[in-house]
């Protein structure tokens, strides 16, 4: 009798500790996510020329029939998912050779440029994205000027040159972040690991590459998803960037679509272009997941 | 990587639809939750961005100590007050008072965003310019009072038209695209004027040119973006870009007050309410500007261009629409403040007593001592009153922005710009259920 009050009196602890948590979770996850996936199934219905309130009605999958056929969304999914395909592999690639040249043996300095690599991520988002659209503005970017008068016509804002851009932005603001993951990784190899490997003859490069990369794949996979992720939310550098470029289109990328629908007071629609997003980035996400692990690799 | 986006972006969502799910959100505590017959004063929100509109409640509140107001300052319409307003009246829990410009009325209408307060403002109606009373009245109800009207002027700098040898403002666009050249000619690296990305300047310009965008018809919306006179208009606009006669820097953009302050941008097609614009954004060129007429079409026969004027809505679930009613008609016809309005806000105002104000005709220092608001009366009589906006100017004129910033990079015609804004727009009326033929 004395071990079932015991026992209750846990779970009554433990449901106490659970209960803000639980309800926190409900009511700022939960929710949300259940009212938007309601909302993105209803469409406003209207008389001839729409000039009074319309009655909100049932539509199914309707917006996403819509949302489907629009070409202006679609086009912002495949823009991401480009940026994404391009920048993401840069920037991890780039974070895992910072990495490695941190952890590596002899080199010099190694506190200043752990700080130095990662003092853009400590800078709020639109302020990087402030500066890099200041570095590129056409009339004010120094980079063009100086590209100018090497007799080069640059401008970094043409409708060409705005993914590379916006991926250049992004890179810079979030390698260090990535390289400090990457790095914390390599940290906790054992020393006796590479030490081995060294008295074995191997090249620094050679214990790199079969050493310390293959025991910091979960990282970079890891790293792979948050990438994946934040590339599909992809707001902060074209938006800033849109100031000085205003060739830059306002459905540039699944947000600024989802944004736009708000603004038409089209809240169903922009539900429906939220759920699309989100699926999109579970699905490419979580994908990802299963590619590498079929691979026999466990994060 | 981006963990702290993701948590931002979370986290603004969770809020925005917690604020949502439970009906409360910032700065909306006010005459809508209050109970009619509460004792005390009458309190009523006003949400707007003009400046000088926070002078003019504090001159009613001061006056009217039974309806108390509070302004509250949000974003300019079009970067998110509008939103705010629409997503609050949605919530339910809007202001009583909200500034919306005539352009953004059927919006907010087929939105069901606005109060019918026909019956309060009926007794008002003979104070106002006729048209602009039609913009506050869709569908046979009054939703609120007319503030002003835009007409569109031509700003210049007086001493450097004199210097590249342009001995007068240009009368007629044929006029302005020669005098383009000449300045081009002079000196490339300086234009006379520049073509921004604000739809809502270009709408203006069809405007003057008889090109209507939106018309009724049968129960339905007829969509003319891409007729044949609104495409004059572009083919005339994409000769000087063709020419690269104009500087392209964006609308109200640091980029182009620079260019102007440094002498590189010679003038700018713009409204009345721009003049205190740009007098406050190139203070060091004091004295060297002027107001002209914009140019015309047809020298003979002379109409201008609108660009803007908003009005004093009364938002959906207001529970003192009367004293609503009665504010916003005081702040257009009240002599001190349409005066304090004309000289803050820059206003040309819509009440036809309004037009006897003195404000109206003070000289502007920045504008060599010029009673600039002698050139907009001018024009006032020959501005077409008969265009009307569309239910869905939103969408309408971020396609259209969107299409001047392309066709200014060069990467776009204008008329291919206009093709697309009138498929996207028909399509959007069609998605939000209306019937367009």
């Amino acid at each position: 009798m004395s071990v079932s009050r015991h026992a209750r009196r846990r779970v009554g602890t433990a449901a106490a500790f659970l209960l803000p948590f639980a309800l926190l979770f409900a009511v700022v996850y939960l929710a949300p996510i259940g009212y938007t996936v309601y909302e993105s199934l209803f469409k406003l219905h209207r008389d001839g020329l729409g000039l009074s309130a319309p009655t909100k009605v049932f539509a199914g999958l309707g917006n996403y029939a819509d949302a489907l056929h629009d070409k202006d969304f679609r086009g912002s999914l495949l823009r991401v998912l480009v940026i994404g395909v391009v920048q993401v592999p840069v920037m991890l690639g780039v974070a895992l050779l910072l990495a490695l040249l941190l952890d590596a043996k002899t080199t010099l300095f190694k506190r200043f440029f752990r700080l130095a690599f990662f003092l853009p991520y400590a800078l709020p988002g639109v302020v990087g994205a402030l500066m890099w659209s200041y570095l590129v503005a056409p009339g004010l970017s120094p980079i063009t000027a100086a590209a100018h008068g090497l007799g080069l016509h640059l401008d970094l804002t043409s409708d060409a040159m705005l993914a590379p851009t916006i991926g250049n932005m992004l890179t810079w603001a979030w390698t260090g972040y990535n390289m400090l993951i990457i790095y914390s990784a390599l940290q906790a190899i054992p020393p006796e690991l590479a030490e081995a490997a060294r008295m074995d003859g191997c090249s620094a490069w050679r214990i790199a590459w079969h050493v310390k990369i293959p025991i910091v794949r979960p990282a970079l996979v890891l790293t792979t998803v948050f990438s994946i992720i934040g590339t599909a939310q992809l707001y902060n550098e074209p938006a800033v960037l849109q100031h000085v470029a205003p060739n830059l289109s306002s459905s540039y990328t699944p947000i600024f679509a989802a944004y736009n629908a708000v603004d038409d007071n089209n809240f169903g629609y922009a539900a429906t272009e939220s759920v699309v997003l989100a699926v999109l980035a579970f699905v490419l996400s979580f994908g990802f997941l299963k590619l590498v692990q079929r691979r026999g690799e466990v994060l | 990587m981006r963990s702290r986006q993701i948590r931002t972006v979370a986290m603004t969502a969770a809020v925005a639809f917690v604020a949502v799910l439970t009906g409360c959100s910032s700065g909306s505590t006010g005459a809508a939750q209050s109970p009619a017959a509460a004792a005390g004063p009458v309190k009523l929100d006003f949400w707007g961005w003009a400046p000088g509109y926070d002078q003019s409640v504090a001159l009613w509140n001061k006056a009217h100590p039974d309806i108390q107001v509070t302004f509250d300052k949000t974003p300019s319409g079009s970067k998110g007050g509008y939103t705010k307003m629409l997503t609050a009246a949605q919530a339910g829990n809007a202001p009583c008072l909200g500034m919306v410009g005539y352009e953004t009325m059927p919006s907010f209408a087929a939105a069901g965003a606005l109060m019918d307060v026909t019956s309060y403002m009926a007794p008002a109606q003979s104070q106002f310019a006729a048209w602009t009373w039609n913009q506050v009245t869709i569908g046979g109800k009054t939703f609120g009072a007319p503030v002003d009207t835009a007409p569109m002027a031509l700003i210049y700098r007086k001493d450097l038209f004199a210097k590249y040898g342009i001995t007068k403002p240009p009368v007629t666009w044929d006029e302005y695209a020669a005098d383009a050249a000449k300045v081009h000619a002079a000196d490339p690296s300086v234009a006379l004027g520049d073509f921004g990305n604000d739809s809502y300047n270009y709408a203006g310009l069809a405007w003057q040119a008889a090109a209507p965008w939106f018309g009724t018809g049968g129960g339905s919306w007829q969509v003319s973006v891409n007729s044949a006179a609104n495409r004059k208009v572009a083919n005339f606009w994409q000769g000087l870009l063709d020419r690269k006669l104009l500087k392209t820097d964006p609308s109200y953009d640091p980029s182009l007050y620079a260019d102007m302050a440094s002498g590189k941008i010679l003038s700018d097609v713009n409204a009345v309410w721009d003049t205190p614009i740009v007098a406050s954004s190139v203070k060091g060129t004091s004295g060297k500007w002027a107001v002209a007429p914009m140019p015309v079409w047809d020298a003979n026969n002379p109409v201008y261009g609108n660009d803007g004027g908003s009005a004093t809505v009364v938002l959906k679930g207001c529970a003192h629409p009367k004293e609503a009613a009665e504010f916003a008609t005081w702040m257009s016809t009240d002599p001190a403040s349409v005066s304090n309005l004309i000289k803050v806000t820059g206003i040309y105002p819509a009440a036809t007593s309004a037009l006897a104000n003195p404000a109206l005709s003070q000289p502007d220092p920045f504008y060599g001592g010029q009673v600039v608001f002698d050139v907009f009366k001018a024009e006032t009589p020959h501005i077409d009153t008969s265009w009307i906006w569309g239910p869905t100017m939103t969408q309408t004129a971020t396609d259209l922005g969107d299409g001047l910033g392309t066709s200014a990079k060069g990467s776009t015609r204008l008329t291919d710009v206009l093709n697309t804004v009138q498929s996207k727009t028909v399509a959007q009326m069609k998605q939000q259920g209306m019937s367009v033929s």
